[in-house]
C-alpha cells in the first residue's frame, strides 16, 4: 500500500503534489467572490458566494433587490445565478428581496437559445424554481404554464438529454469553455433536485463529464479536438475554463487569477469532488495511452438526412506532450478546432505551447446547417461576436477540405480546397514560444515544443511565413491540394534536435498531390500509415473502421454506442455507471 | 361590382385591422446579451408603437385566432406563444420537443407552425400536436399557408421548394422551386389560384394554379438574390410587392407581369418585411435592415420612416381588432 502511494505520488505533477485539499480549493474559490476584491462587486456570484457561506444576508438582500429592480437580461445566463441564489437562500434573505426574485419568473421571459447548453442551463432551472414554489398557477411564471408543468417540461428535456449524451456522445463535446455550462447545471441538479431518481441521474453525470476531461488533459490544459472554443483559448491553452475545474478537481495545473463564475456556480451547488479513479485518470502519465471518443455534431437543421453527425476523436497522451484530433469536416459551427499537438510546461500561464494547421472557412451554408439564420446578415452577426470568423488568416475553425487522420503521435492532415474557394491556403500556427524552427532541405520543419517535445512538420506544399500580431508565425501555403504531417516524440528519446532529425529523415514517406492529396508513411513508431483525402485511412494496410468506434475508448474510459453504459478504470479501480439503471458501482482499491 | 363583393369577402376585417410587427432589435445581440424592447409591437391609432408583453428576441411570424382576433399567436424562437388580450398576456403553448419556430397559420379548426425540423399542426388549440414532415426529405420548414379556398390543401416552403398537400399533411408534392430553399409563401387575398414564394437565391416564383406549380416569372425580379417577403394588396387586385436583400422594395402593378423596384427615400435596399395596408389603398410598410420601418402612401414611390428605428422586422402583418 505504502509503496502504492509512492508510485502515485511521483507520477501526479508537482502542481497537483503541493496543492492544497479539494475541500480548500473549493473554498478559496467560493471566498474569491464572497470577498471580492473590487473594484465594485461580482453582481450575483458574490451573493451566492456569501449566502452559501451564511454571510452578510442583509448585503446580499439588497444586493439582490437592486439587481432585480435593473432589470433581468442574460436569457438562460440570468436563470443560472438567480436559481443558485434561490436555492442558497434558506431563510436568509428578506421576505422582500425573495419576494423580487419570485416574481421575476413572471415579469422576465429568457430566451430559450440555440444551443444545447442554452437549453440545459434553461430546463434545469426552470426545473429547480418550479420544485420550489410548486403548486403555482401559470398566470405566476413567464412561461404560463404552472409549477407542474413547468417542472415535467424540464425532466423531459433534461432526461432526453442524458440518454442522447450516453448513448451517442456530447454535441458541444470537450469545450476548454462550455464545459463550464454543462458542470453547473448538473451540479445543481445533483444538489437540489428531490426527485431521488434526478439526483442520482445528475450525480453520475457529473462523474460522466468530469470521466470526459481526465484522460484528455495535460497538466490540467485541456487537449484534443474541441467543438468550442475561443481564440485566445485555442493559442494559451491555460486560458480555458478547464483550468480552474482542473485545478479545483484534481489539483492540476494553475487556476485563472480569479475563478470563472462557473466554476464558482458548480462549487456552492453539489461541489462534487471526484472520485479517487478519476483523480488517478486525471494524474497518472506514467504511460502513454490512445484514448478514443465518439461525440456528435450539434442539431443539423439543414442539408443533412440525420440531425447528428459523428465525430471521431483520437487522443495520444504521455507527459510530455498531447496529440489530439477528429476527422476533419465542419462538425460544428464557427469555434471548431479539429487538431493540435498541445507539449507540456512547468507553468502554462503566458505560454503559447501548441501547434496547428486549419483551412481557414467561413460560409451562410455553415451557418444554415446549424443555425436557422437568414442568408445575407449572418455572416457579419457572427463576426460582431466571434472577431475573426470571416478573416483568411483566422486559425480557428473547421473547414469541409479538411481530412484528418492521426495514429499514436502521427497526424496526418489532407487539404482538397474547391476551385473558387474564397481562401484558397492553409495557415498553420507556430506560437511564439516554438524555439528555433529549422527548416529542413529535406521539407521537414524540425522544432522543439518547451523543454519537452520534438516536432517533425512537413508540409506538402510550398509556403511562406507571415508574422501573427501577438507573437509567432503563420504558415501561409496557398495551394489547393495541400496537406501536412506532423511526428512528435519526447525529448527524452532523443541525444538531440539532430538526432530526432535524422531518424525523421530516414522515414519512408511517399507523397502524391493529384487527383487529391495522397500520403505514405512509416512512423517513427515503425506504422506504415496511408491517407488519401476523402478515404479511409490504413495502418499497416488495415483500413481503419469508423463503424466499430467506441463512445469512449482506452485504458481509462470505456463504453459502447448506444450502451447508456461507462466503465471508469484504472488499474484495479473501477466504477461503473449504468443509466438504464441508475446504478454507479465501485470495486477495486 | 363583382370586384368590389370579392374585396368585400377577403377583408371582412380591414376597416379594423391594426398592423402587428415581429421585430428584433438585432444590431447588437448575442444569446445572453442585455436586449433592448424587442418581439411583439402593435401600431397605435397616433401612429407610435406599442411593445405587446415580453421582450424576446426572435419571433418570425404573427398570427389570430379566426373567431377572436384579440387572441395572438406568435411563431418564436421559444416556441409557440400565445397572447391573450391583443397579444399582451402570455402562454408558451409547445413544449421542450420543438424549437426556432419560423412560421404560422392559424385556421378556424387548425394551428399550423413551420419549425426548424418540420410542419406540425393542432386541433385543439394547442394541446396536442402532429407532426407532418414524415413524408419529407428534409425536414427543415420556413413557411406553411392553407388554402383559403380548402382548408385541407397546405402549401409549406422548405430546403428543397415549395411543397404541396391535398390532403392536409398526409402525403405531399413538390410544386417547385425544389433547388432554392423558401423564405416566405402568400396567397392571392383577390384569387385564390395565385401565389408568391421568395426564395433564397432564385428570386420570385409565381403560381396561378392554386400553388400546384411554381415558376419563375420571364422578367424575375430579384433572380440570384434572396426574396425574405412577398405580399398582395389588398384593395388593389393586380399590385404585389416582394421585399429582399438588394431588390429592397419592388412592385408589380399588373398582376406580375412587369416589376419595378421603389426604393428612393429607403436608407438601403435591403428589406426583411413588407405589407400592404389594407385599409388605405397604396399604402406599403417595408422593414429595411437594423435602419428602421418605412411607409409609402403611393406603392413605394416615396417613402418616410416610421418608426422602430434599428429593429429589423421579420414579419408585418396586419390583424383585426379586438372584439
Amino acid at each position: 500500500m505504502k509503496r502504492l502511494l509512492l508510485l502515485i505520488l511521483s507520477a501526479l505533477p508537482l502542481a497537483a503534489q503541493t496543492a492544497p485539499a479539494f475541500e480548500a480549493r473549493k473554498l478559496a474559490m467560493i471566498d474569491a467572490y464572497a470577498h471580492y476584491p473590487g473594484p465594485g462587486d461580482a453582481g450575483f456570484g458574490q451573493i451566492a458566494a456569501r449566502l452559501w457561506k451564511h454571510e452578510d444576508p442583509a448585503w446580499c438582500s439588497k444586493k439582490l433587490e437592486d439587481l432585480l429592480a435593473a432589470g433581468p437580461s442574460g436569457d438562460m445566463f440570468w436563470m443560472y445565478p438567480v436559481t443558485a441564489i434561490a436555492h442558497l437562500d434558506q431563510g436568509q434573505l428578506t421576505p422582500s428581496a425573495r419576494k423580487a426574485l419570485r416574481s421575476a419568473w413572471k415579469t422576465y421571459m429568457p430566451y430559450r437559445g440555440d444551443t444545447e447548453n442554452h437549453f440545459l442551463l434553461y430546463y434545469s432551472s426552470l426545473y429547480l424554481m418550479s420544485q420550489l414554489y410548486p403548486n403555482e398557477p401559470g398566470s405566476t411564471w413567464y412561461t404560463g404554464k404552472s409549477s407542474e408543468e413547468n417542472l415535467e417540461e424540464a425532466r423531459q428535456w433534461i432526461e432526453n438529454w442524458v440518454k442522447l449524451t450516453t448513448t451517442r456522445g456530447q454535441g458541444e463535446y470537450d469545450s476548454p469553455h462550455y464545459m463550464g455550462v454543462y458542470l453547473l447545471p448538473i451540479s445543481y441538479l445533483a444538489a437540489w433536485a428531490k426527485d431521488p431518481a434526478m439526483k442520482k441521474r445528475a450525480t453520475m453525470m457529473l462523474d460522466y463529464l468530469i470521466a470526459d476531461y481526465a484522460p484528455e488533459n495535460l497538466d490540467g490544459l485541456y487537449v484534443g479536438a474541441h467543438a468550442r472554443v475561443y481564440e485566445d483559448q485555442l493559442v494559451e491553452k491555460w486560458k480555458g475554463v478547464s483550468s480552474d475545474f482542473g485545478y479545483l478537481w484534481f489539483g492540476v495545473g494553475r487556476p485563472m487569477p480569479f475563478p470563472n463564475n462557473y466554476t464558482l456556480y458548480y462549487a456552492v451547488a453539489s461541489g462534487y469532488e471526484p472520485p479517487e479513479v478519476l483523480k488517478r485518470i486525471a494524474t497518472d502519465r506514467s504511460k502513454p495511452y490512445t484514448h478514443f471518443e465518439k461525440k456528435r455534431t450539434r442539431n443539423r437543421w439543414r442539408f443533412n438526412d440525420d440531425l447528428h453527425g459523428p465525430v471521431y476523436k483520437t487522443t495520444y497522451v504521455r507527459k510530455e506532450y498531447a496529440v489530439s484530433s477528429d476527422q476533419g469536416g465542419i462538425l460544428q459551427p464557427i469555434q471548431e478546432h479539429s487538431w493540435d499537438v498541445t507539449w507540456s510546461v512547468p507553468d502554462a500561464r503566458g505560454i503559447q505551447n501548441t501547434l496547428f494547421f486549419t483551412h481557414p472557412f467561413s460560409s451562410v451554408h455553415e451557418l444554415q446547417t446549424y443555425f436557422v439564420f437568414g442568408p445575407d446578415s449572418g455572416i457579419e452577426g457572427v463576426v460582431r461576436s466571434k472577431k475573426t470568423y470571416d478573416s483568411p488568416d483566422k486559425i480557428l475553425g473547421g473547414s469541409p477540405y479538411e481530412k484528418v487522420f492521426q495514429d499514436e503521435d502521427t497526424l496526418i492532415a489532407l487539404y482538397s480546397i474547391a476551385p473558387g474557394a474564397r481562401f484558397p491556403h492553409i495557415n498553420g500556427f507556430f506560437s511564439k514560444d516554438t524555439g528555433e524552427v529549422k527548416e529542413d532541405p529535406s521539407g521537414w520543419i524540425f522544432l522543439k515544443g518547451g523543454n519537452s517535445t520534438y516536432l517533425a512538420i512537413r508540409p506538402l506544399q510550398p509556403y511562406s511565413w507571415k508574422p501573427i500580431a501577438d507573437g509567432g508565425k503563420r504558415l501561409f501555403s496557398p495551394y489547393l491540394n495541400n496537406g501536412v504531417i506532423v511526428q512528435a516524440a519526447a525529448i527524452s528519446e532523443y541525444q538531440n534536435l539532430e538526432a530526432f532529425s535524422m531518424a525523421i529523415r530516414k522515414l519512408p514517406l511517399e507523397v502524391h498531390l493529384d487527383p487529391v492529396p495522397s500520403v505514405r508513411f512509416r512512423s517513427l513508431r515503425g506504422r506504415q500509415l496511408e491517407f488519401t483525402y476523402g478515404n479511409n485511412p490504413t495502418v499497416n494496410s488495415k483500413a481503419l473502421d469508423y463503424t466499430k468506434w467506441p463512445l469512449f475508448g482506452g485504458p481509462f474510459l470505456q463504453a459502447e454506442v448506444d450502451s447508456e453504459r461507462l466503465v471508469i478504470r484504472h488499474d484495479n479501480l473501477r466504477r461503473t455507471l449504468d443509466f438504464r439503471n441508475l446504478t454507479s458501482v465501485d470495486s477495486g482499491r | 361590382m363583382k370586384v368590389a363583393l370579392l374585396l368585400l369577402t377577403a377583408l371582412p376585417l380591414c376597416a379594423q385591422s391594426t398592423l402587428y410587427i415581429c421585430a428584433g432589435a438585432a444590431k447588437e445581440y448575442v444569446v445572453g446579451a442585455k436586449l433592448a424592447a424587442s418581439g411583439l409591437f402593435r401600431q397605435t391609432p397616433g401612429n407610435t408603437w406599442e411593445h405587446l408583453g415580453y421582450s424576446i428576441p426572435f419571433i418570425f411570424g404573427v398570427d389570430s385566432d379566426p373567431a377572436d382576433p384579440s387572441i395572438i399567436f406568435m411563431a418564436a424562437g421559444n416556441g409557440l406563444i400565445r397572447g391573450l388580450n391583443g397579444g399582451k398576456d402570455w402562454t408558451i403553448v409547445t413544449g421542450s420537443d420543438i424549437t426556432e419556430l419560423r412560421d404560422l397559420a392559424v385556421t378556424p379548426t387548425a394551428i399550423y407552425i413551420a419549425h426548424s425540423r418540420g410542419i406540425r399542426v393542432s386541433k385543439d388549440k394547442g394541446k396536442t400536436w402532429t407532426e407532418l414532415s414524415g413524408p419529407l426529405h428534409r425536414k427543415y420548414t420556413e413557411a406553411v399557408r392553407v388554402d383559403r379556398a380548402n382548408p385541407n390543401t397546405l402549401l409549406i416552403g422548405g430546403e428543397e421548394g415549395v411543397y404541396r398537400s391535398e390532403d392536409a399533411g398526409k402525403t405531399w408534392k413538390p410544386a417547385g422551386a425544389g433547388t432554392y430553399q423558401i423564405m416566405h409563401l402568400e396567397q392571392s387575398p383577390h384569387d385564390p389560384a395565385v401565389w408568391l414564394a421568395g426564395t433564397q437565391g432564385g428570386g420570385l416564383y409565381i403560381s396561378r394554379d392554386g400553388g400546384k406549380t411554381f415558376e419563375s416569372p420571364s422578367e424575375a425580379p430579384g433572380f440570384g438574390r434572396n426574396i425574405y417577403d412577398v405580399a398582395f394588396d389588398p384593395t388593389t387586385p393586380t399590385r404585389m410587392a416582394i421585399g429582399g436583400w438588394g431588390p429592397g422594395v419592388t412592385v408589380s402593378e399588373d398582376g406580375g407581369k412587369t416589376w419595378q423596384a421603389r426604393n428612393a427615400g429607403l436608407p438601403r435596399p435591403d428589406v426583411s418585411a413588407i405589407v400592404f395596408d389594407p385599409a388605405k389603398p397604396g399604402r406599403i410598410y417595408a422593414s429595411v435592415h437594423e435602419e428602421a420601418v418605412y411607409v409609402s402612401d403611393n406603392a413605394g414611390k416615396t417613402w418616410t420612416s416610421a418608426g422602430m428605428e434599428g429593429r429589423v422586422a421579420s414579419r408585418m402583418k396586419f390583424i383585426g381588432a379586438s372584439k
